[in-house]
């Protein structure tokens, strides 16, 4: 009755001990293995056994089983027999001969054991027979899962394709399904005489298992921080790749958007942000090998589940790039002895607009126009227009997805192939991210010792249109026509001072041949292995993994003459930029893995790794292309300029970095109570200066599970309770290649019209000390479940201190060289998580419904600058603040008629300016005694207090409903339409503004200056102070209604069928941006992006104008057969 | 069993082939960034020379920093547009100057000491790559022009930038302490020029890289600016103080010898250099880079590459030339009518990448003082017609339009190429009529009897509606009969020094005391300029030739006693608009005199009733504010940071 799936891979069935026990009723075992002895014949002696002892002998030797109930299990005969080559139904009549019990042994060698009045009575129904077959949720025969009649002690167990037969039910009958590490089911027969059923996983801590780099680990036995989410529970909210599918949904896993634009991705934030200068991207891991290219490139569809290391002593393993965290992708691969299965899973949305920019129509427009008296009408500019251009403009998006794929596996191997096709068209005309993916993954077992391997995930992607931007759109003129009276399209609107190429919807794509900027991308990431068991030492293995990544970039881009332009004969052009990056990883990896004396687990494993990542680009662009045929394929032909570099791709050329590593990692565990987990790992890079290039990265963590202490068995409320602690150092390669040299900086220039050169000068100081961040990590953590699984939890408490900061000091120009790096700052992360599941209705009447919630909080502040300096205003960072702080005025209101002191505070000012927050001295007579300045800035930290997320659903007979959202509470948004730098809030008339509420004589109480008012560049002075909301937001992501069919009106065994309806985005509460803007309030531009002029700080992220928001209508159906 | 054992050594030597260890991985070789060595090459230190030309762009061409010589002048003003950078500067209570409020003050600051750096490196690295000694001169020259300019704007600045006086700094200095005055000049500005005059050739070594009489201009010119600061007729204080005493030992009348003797040998040795026969052939687009144009910040319409700037869309910053921008106001708003009864307005002035009309800004304004004072002669002196565009003609078709005329003032028809709008050169005879608000031409213009423009007078200049500038605006020959690329930046050299000046300078010399030689007095170097003055090849305003010599009449206008008023007089009307006003005036100490008060109208269209506008200069604003982000940068305390900030700032 023990069955080993021997399948190395599978996470979820290799530690399940088939002894099952069901409920009350009944017993069944079975064996997979066919014993030596002759099939069928028994030779045995017993003597003074039970019968049920001698039907485990015969279960032992055999591949019979038996099923029988309580009553027969407590009546303990005892046999005394021998028998010698005789079939089972020989054995069974001479033990069963003196007792009330009969036998039956069905066609999958079931023997069902019953009372002799029982079995009369289902002969009787013996042509009621119902068959069927038991099936994981990925369609994957589950054998060995019980089905029972409830309330009768009829029952069997599915074979090894996971099909059974049960006799002798009503249609009345209710089956119970049921299987170890799966909920149960309840199925009414009906008339049905095929009743398949899907069985669905119960994740619970005693049977996951968690990636956990360089290996698996239990999550029971877990001491580090490990945040996982499953490859169906990401599924659930569509999107184009996991970032935002993942948005909100575990806890210190912060996932911000930077673009509304199709196929982008997310930040990934782990922790808070802990460096000034260098990336705080986590390392992303796919299938085991560094991760090198973009995560858009990664089809949801092929993945099987994330798990994100938090903590360095989780992420110490990965040692010079831990720092930031670790994301682990493990990708879908077949099963061993799985039948061919073909899954299929397409969706199609229909993306419409969250909310229109907020531009002031035609009315409003001539209003402010007035109240600022600086402009009159331009020629196309009448007051009695009035038009919509975002109308005019945007179209419904939409996101079309298909996949397909085949799995399946033999006795010593699987197989995994996919195909995926993925098309999100978003809301700008002709933009467009399209992807085509393909994967496959071999397992195959040689022998005894040898087991090889293939895993390869390719994919051409195309990002199109991404040259179209919003701000010819918004700041248009709404009280300009963009045709002419005879109905014609006019070429562009001439406003007071702008004359803007006219953008609508049919001018962009009647242009779609001769204005385009497409990006065509070609990536495949591959890893072979090759593993051996060492003959004569249990538990020990080697293993070799090879990874080769190669990626391949090409954008063309083609503006045809006058195109975009408000004049006609503005020369075309075209460029045309190639990259190409190669990457190879080599590990070698021994593990060992032992249990001692059946308490003592070790799990121990050393590494050698080396790796190289080269990137090379070139760009090529031009002007005066004699055909628009050409577009930009064929650039020598131009007859205008051609140079070898443009200023969009402007370092062109040519990286190269490699890294070496040895690795070192112990687990032990005793007993299942204590757990410890010690790691070392030393990297040398070749980033850095020789003589500073290797580095040893330590952690350990603890844990102790309390709740299998004897202590604690009595404590039947609490089903787990552990506690973990972690220390580990980790690093971030903060530093840029061949950034220890210095660097120049040039400059071209012509001597005349005909003689061009380049000069260079210094701008970057070599340092060749630098050396990498590094963050020490201190974590704590409480898992616990109670009331029977009910409710279960984890609390996190971390502290991070990130030291020896790199930081770009923006040096004082009296240096002569704007900026140099060194290794000076501290910056620390502290925070605390909480992650919460409940199960609220446990199949009460056919209703579930379960909710979680997600909380976690991160306080980041800086904790010092170079040598004792609290404050760098220059760079934004101040000692004691976030390290996202910005440095700016402090909007109080606006100056109004009675306020004094206009004259001195704002010499030159105006009652309905803004009014900033002065802090300078003051006389006895309380008069401030100097002009607002620089010195009145404050420092103003955008971090949230809180975020989270939370998600809930409800399931009732194959229906479920569920809905998934997140939070912010605190913090800062940012939105640069409402300041200086998007040159939509200009307040002057001039062009295109966004809708505000400003001061005049007659509204005294508005929010917005007087637009007559002072000015600073071409808006109103201190506007940046309007940039700042209140960042809190409860934003509901995802509702979905899901329908798994009946699976009776599709009279095909195996087939699984779901059909879901999904919206996206549907709404937005408790945001001050939403209220005034009634836009999404989440971020979506990088701080310098989407803005006309200045802006912040790329770090800062804000809302720009980049592609509006949109919410998504989609349906989708899942199919497997 | 024998297979399994086959096939393990096979899988072993597979396996073990990934053991291979790659050292080499850990070596760096970069192959597409120059590190700081390059520097130590002879085409590292090329490039070094060039960049030294190429940052001239960073500071000459762009507006704020062009703003910051000439708006609060007695030349121009803010205009309607304005943002705080132009009012700040009108020092006319519209906001004050400040570290952060600089009005472009801080763009030198922020560009010049890189260059001194990079000088400073191809001067320490220049022998051991063997570099001849003119090239070292060229450096020289940059390092000493840089110098000058700062001690000019600021006051003393650092000599040492972290490796050491006029050493190349290769450390990251976080620190700074300013040198005084008299050292910036004796130490670096002085000892520089007088090696580059040495050194450098008589003919540039490429078109626009500097001579012999280049480096004698500037070190004529800081001879004059420092025998004046030596003096301090008017007790402008300096920072950080010191006293007026020369550490070379010599006395203010020492220097103004020296500054007229280096400018008459430059005059009498010119090389290649020399006056152009007009002043509209100085300036006339096509006849860039002339032999008058001694030193200018180069631009191409050739090449957007190497222009630094785009050649369709200037945003107006980096490497732009937009400096013209800022005192041309929106012409195109002016409007005409498509009936006789005055209905039906439509376009007829439209934006053109032309030198009368370019891209407007309306940043800045030139004051009613200098159009009726400064150029008080406008039919002799052909500086007025060469300076400012006053007639705004019809280009309509250009831009697509073939109506074939419009109706202007009086219900006249207008063609393309006539008068729609024009700034009368005197207060007429009969009173113009001037419309309540925009009026019919839709930017004030008022209306005189018979005349199909619309007109405006001298009294009638506004913030909104005033000359344009001419000298320095767009040109391009890629216009293919239309309007062409207005928004681009503009792709002419931008003029930093002509051959002209050492005539001023002599004169100023001499007016200050220095020995003249014969036929060299003040006053015959202020006629050789008047007399070309009077030169004209083409009249502007006419459209038409007009080769005609008026010089007789200008130097008899000349007073028989040249003054330093004169001169500063004179010099506006040479160099009217060309962003070194403000340095004329500091260094002559006047400028808080010359332009205490100016007249405009208001920035309401239609208003010409000119206001008479008291400025506040005060002394402090003889130096400009040291720039915030030089503050933010340094790691000092607050008292050490605002001990090196200049006072009242």
């Amino acid at each position: 009755m023990k069955i080993k799936l021997d399948s190395y891979f599978s996470r979820k069935k290799c530690k399940i001990l088939l002894i099952m026990k069901i409920s009350a009723i009944l017993m069944v075992t079975f064996t997979l293995n066919i014993s030596a002895i002759g099939f069928g014949q028994f030779s045995f002696k017993a003597e003074g056994k039970t019968i049920r002892d001698v039907f485990d002998i015969i279960e032992q030797e055999s591949n019979y089983r038996f099923f029988y109930n309580e009553q027969f299990e407590s009546d303990n005969n005892i046999v005394d027999l021998e028998m010698k080559n005789k079939d089972i139904n020989q054995v069974l009549d001479r033990i069963l001969a003196s007792t009330d019990y009969t036998y039956k042994v069905f066609e999958n060698n079931l023997i069902v054991i019953s009372l002799k009045d029982n079995i009369r009575e289902f002969s009787d129904l013996q042509q009621n027979i119902v068959r069927g077959t038991v099936t994981d949720e990925n369609g994957n025969p589950i054998p060995g899962a019980t089905i029972a009649v409830k309330g009768t002690t009829i029952g069997t167990t599915t074979d090894l394709n996971g099909n059974y037969v049960i006799e002798n039910v009503t249609p009345q009958s209710i089956l119970v399904v049921s299987f170890i590490g799966y909920k149960s089911q309840e199925i009414v027969v009906g008339d049905r005489a095929q009743v398949n059923v899907s069985l669905q996983e119960e994740i619970t801590a005693l049977d996951e298992v968690v990636v956990i780099g360089y290996g698996t680990q239990r999550r029971e036995a877990v001491t580090g921080s490990v945040a996982s989410i499953g490859g169906d529970a990401l599924r659930n909210i569509p999107s184009t790749n996991f970032t935002q599918s993942m948005q909100g949904r575990l806890p210190g896993v912060e996932l911000s958007q930077t673009s509304t634009r199709p196929g982008s991705t997310l930040q990934i934030r782990i922790r808070g942000t802990r460096s000034l200068t260098a990336s705080n991207d986590p390392l992303v891991v796919l299938d085991g090998i560094p991760f090198v290219g973009s995560i858009n490139e990664i089809n949801n569809n092929d993945i099987k589940s994330i798990d994100i290391l938090k903590d360095a002593s989780a992420t110490a393993i990965y040692g010079s790039r831990g720092a930031n965290g670790v994301v682990l992708i493990t990708t879908n691969r077949g099963q061993k002895g799985q039948k061919a299965r073909i899954t299929y899973n397409g969706r199609q949305s229909v993306n419409k607009i969250f909310a229109k920019y907020p531009m002031m129509d035609g009315p409003e427009f001539v209003a402010i126009r007035a109240a600022s008296g600086r402009y009159t009408n331009g020629p196309d500019e009448f007051d009695n227009v009035n038009t919509d251009w975002q109308d005019l403009f945007f179209r419904n998006g939409n996101e079309i997805s298909h996949d397909v794929g085949l799995s399946g596996g033999t006795t010593n191997g699987s197989y995994n192939f996919g195909i995926g096709y993925l098309q999100d068209q978003g809301v700008i005309p002709t933009n467009k991210f399209t992807r085509y993916s393909i994967r496959s993954a071999i397992d195959q077992e040689v022998g005894k010792y040898f087991l090889f391997g293939f895993n390869s995930n390719s994919n051409y992607n195309m990002n199109e249109g991404n040259q179209i931007g919003l701000y010819g759109v918004l700041s248009m003129s709404p009280i300009s026509d963009p045709y002419n009276a005879d109905g014609t399209l006019k070429r562009s609107i001439r406003m007071p001072l702008d004359d803007q190429f006219t953008f609508t919807r049919s001018v962009v794509e009647d242009l779609k041949d001769e204005w385009l900027s497409q990006t065509r991308g070609y990536s495949t990431y591959n890893s072979l292995y090759g593993e051996v068991k060492i003959p004569g030492i249990q538990g020990l293995k080697y293993r070799a993994t090879l990874g080769l990544d190669f990626m391949q970039e090409n954008n063309g881009s083609y503006t045809a003459e006058g195109v975009g332009s408000n004049n006609p004969t503005t020369i075309s052009t075209a460029s045309n930029n190639n990259s190409h990056s190669y990457h190879w990883n080599i590990q070698n990896l021994i593990n060992y893995d032992r249990v001692f004396a059946g308490k003592h687990r070790v799990n121990a494993v050393a590494l050698y790794e080396a790796e190289q990542y080269t990137y090379f680009s070139s760009g090529t662009s031009a002007k005066g292309i004699p055909s628009a045929a050409f577009q930009y394929y064929s650039l020598g032909q131009s007859v205008g300029e051609i140079t070898t570099s443009i200023p969009s791709f402007p370092s062109g050329g040519y990286t190269q970095s490699g890294l070496i590593s040895y690795m070192g990692r112990v687990m032990y565990e005793y007993s299942n109570r204590y757990m410890m987990t010690v790691t070392v790992r030393a990297d040398a890079s070749s980033r850095l200066a020789k003589g500073h290039q290797w580095h040893t990265y330590p952690a350990v963590s603890v844990g102790w599970n309390i709740k299998n202490e004897s202590f604690m068995q009595n404590i039947a409320v609490i089903d787990r309770l552990k506690i973990r602690a972690g220390y580990g150092q980790t690093s971030n390669q903060a530093v840029g290649t061949y950034s220890t040299l210095g660097r120049l900086s040039s400059r071209d220039y012509n001597f005349g019209n005909a003689t061009y050169a380049t000069g260079y000068y210094v701008t970057q100081l070599p340092n060749e000390s630098l050396g990498w961040e590094y963050s020490e990590t201190w974590n704590y953590g409480l898992d616990f479940a109670v009331l029977n699984n009910r409710l279960s939890g984890t609390i996190e408490y971390y502290v991070t201190n990130t030291k020896d900061i790199l930081l770009s000091f923006g040096l004082p120009r009296t240096s002569g060289v704007s900026s140099y790096t060194a290794n000076v700052g501290e910056t620390q992360n502290k925070g605390f998580e909480i992650l919460l599941n409940g199960t609220i209705l446990d199949n009460v009447n056919g209703w579930t419904w379960e909710a979680g919630i997600n909380l976690y909080m991160n306080k980041n502040k800086l904790v010092s600058l170079a040598s004792g300096q609290t404050r760098d205003e220059g760079n934004g960072w101040f000692v004691g603040h976030n390290i996202n702080a910005i440095y700016d005025y402090e909007q109080i209101g606006l100056w109004q008629e009675s306020d004094p002191y206009l004259s001195i505070l704002e010499p030159g000012g105006n009652v309905g300016m803004i009014k900033v927050k002065y802090t300078g001295d003051f006389d006895a007579d309380g008069t401030p005694t100097r002009q607002i300045g620089p010195d009145d800035r404050q420092i103003i930290d955008v971090d949230p207090d809180f975020q989270g997320g939370f998600n809930t659903r409800v399931s009732y007979k194959g229906f479920d409903l569920s809905l998934i959202g997140s939070f912010q509470i605190g913090g800062v948004l940012v939105s640069t339409l409402n300041g200086p730098s998007s040159y939509l809030n200009l307040m002057t008339g001039r062009r295109g503004q966004i809708k505000v509420d400003y001061w005049t004589p007659e509204n005294t109480g508005a929010k917005y200056p007087a637009p007559s008012g002072v000015l600073s560049a071409d808006n109103p002075k201190y506007l940046s102070t309007m940039a700042y909301f209140d960042g809190s937001y409860l934003k509901m992501r995802n509702i979905s209604l899901g329908y798994n069919l009946n699976q009776s009106l599709i009279k095909i065994p195996d087939v699984r069928l779901r059909v879901f309806f999904i919206v996206q985005n549907p709404f937005v509460m408790f945001s001050e941006f939403n209220k005034e803007m009634k836009m999404d309030p989440e971020t979506n531009s990088y701080g310098n992006q989407n803005v006309a002029t200045g802006g912040y700080n790329s770090r800062i992220l804000t809302v720009g104008f980049n592609s509006p928001s949109t919410r998504n209508y989609v349906i989708g159906v899942n199919l497997s057969f | 069993m024998k297979q399994v054992h086959i096939k393990t050594i096979i899988g072993t030597a597979l396996l073990a082939l990934f053991l291979v260890a790659c050292s080499d991985i850990l070596d760096e070789q970069p192959r597409s960034i120059l590190e700081p060595g390059f520097f130590k090459t002879e085409q590292g230190v090329n490039g070094g020379l060039t960049s030294l030309y190429a940052h001239l762009r960073y500071i000459y061409g762009n507006a704020y920093y062009y703003n910051s010589g000439v708006t609060g002048t007695d030349e121009a003003t803010y205009a309607q547009s304005a943002d705080a950078n132009f009012k700040v500067m009108d020092v006319s209570g519209q906001g004050n100057i400040t570290s952060s409020a600089t009005g472009g003050t801080n763009t030198l600051w922020d560009n010049a000491f890189p260059a001194i750096n990079t000088a400073s490196g191809i001067i320490e690295n220049a022998t051991e790559v063997g570099l001849t000694a003119s090239l070292i001169a060229e450096a020289r020259f940059f390092r000493a022009f840089e110098y000058f300019q700062l001690v000019q704007t600021y006051g003393g600045v650092p000599l040492d930038m972290g490796a050491g006086e006029l050493k190349f700094n290769t450390s990251p200095v976080r620190i700074s302490v300013r040198n005084t005055v008299p050292e910036v000049y004796t130490k670096a500005i002085f000892p520089d020029l007088l090696t580059a005059v040495n050194d450098l050739p008589d003919v540039g070594r490429l078109t626009g890289t500097v001579t012999k009489t280049v480096a004698r201009l500037f070190l004529s010119k800081a001879y004059l600016t420092y025998a004046w600061w030596l003096e301090n007729p008017n007790s402008i204080p300096t920072y950080p103080d010191c006293a007026r005493t020369d550490p070379d030992g010599h006395n203010a009348q020492w220097y103004f010898q020296q500054a007229y003797d280096v400018a008459t040998t430059a005059i009498d040795n010119p090389g290649t250099y020399g006056l152009m026969p007009t002043f509209y052939e100085l300036h006339v687009g096509g006849n860039e880079r002339n032999k008058e144009m001694l030193l200018y910040a180069d631009h191409t319409q050739t090449s957007e590459k190497y222009n630094g700037a785009s050649l369709t869309y200037g945003s107006g910053g980096g490497a732009d030339n937009f400096a013209a921008w800022m005192m041309t106001w929106n012409y195109t708003e002016i409007r005409s009518a498509k009936n006789a009864d005055g209905t039906g307005s439509s376009s007829s002035v439209l934006r053109e990448a032309c030198q009368d009309l370019g891209r407007p800004w309306t940043r800045m304004a030139p004051t009613i003082d200098a159009i009726v004072n400064t150029f008080a002669n406008k039919t002799d002196d052909s500086r007025y017609d060469g300076t400012f565009t006053v007639v705004y003609r019809g280009n309509w078709p250009k831009g697509g339009d073939q109506t074939a005329f419009y109706y202007g003032a009086n219900g006249l028809p207008v063609y393309p190429g006539d008068p729609i709008l024009t700034f009368l050169p005197d207060e007429p005879a009969t009173p113009i009529t001037y419309p309540a608000g925009a009026g019919p031409s839709n930017v004030g213009g008022g209306i005189l009897p018979g005349r199909a423009d619309y007109v405006i007078s001298p009294s009638g200049i506004s913030r909104v509606t005033y000359p344009g500038t001419w000298k320095m605006s767009t040109y391009r020959t890629d216009n293919a009969g239309g309007l062409g690329q207005p928004n681009a930046s503009i792709c002419r050299p931008f003029n930093i020094a002509k051959f002209s000046e050492f005539y001023f300078i002599a004169a100023e010399a001499a007016v200050k005391g220095a020995t003249t030689t014969a036929g060299k007095s003040a006053k015959d170097l202020i006629n050789i300029i008047r007399a070309r003055a009077g030169m004209w090849k083409f009249d502007r305003a006419q459209n038409a030739a007009k080769v005609e010599d008026h010089s007789t009449a200008l130097i008899a206008a000349t007073p028989a006693t040249i003054d330093i008023d004169y001169i500063l007089v004179e010099r506006s009307r040479e160099y009217y608009g060309e962003g070194f006003r403000w340095f004329d005036l500091v260094r002559t100490q006047k400028w808080d005199e010359v332009a205490a008060t100016y007249r405009i109208a208001s920035s309401v269209k239609g208003d010409h009733n000119a206001q008479t506008i008291t400025r506040t200069i005060q002394h402090y604003h003889y130096l400009r504010p040291i720039p915030q982000g030089q503050l933010d940068g340094m790691e000092m305390t607050a008292d050490e940071k605002a001990a090196f900030q200049n006072p009242g700032y």
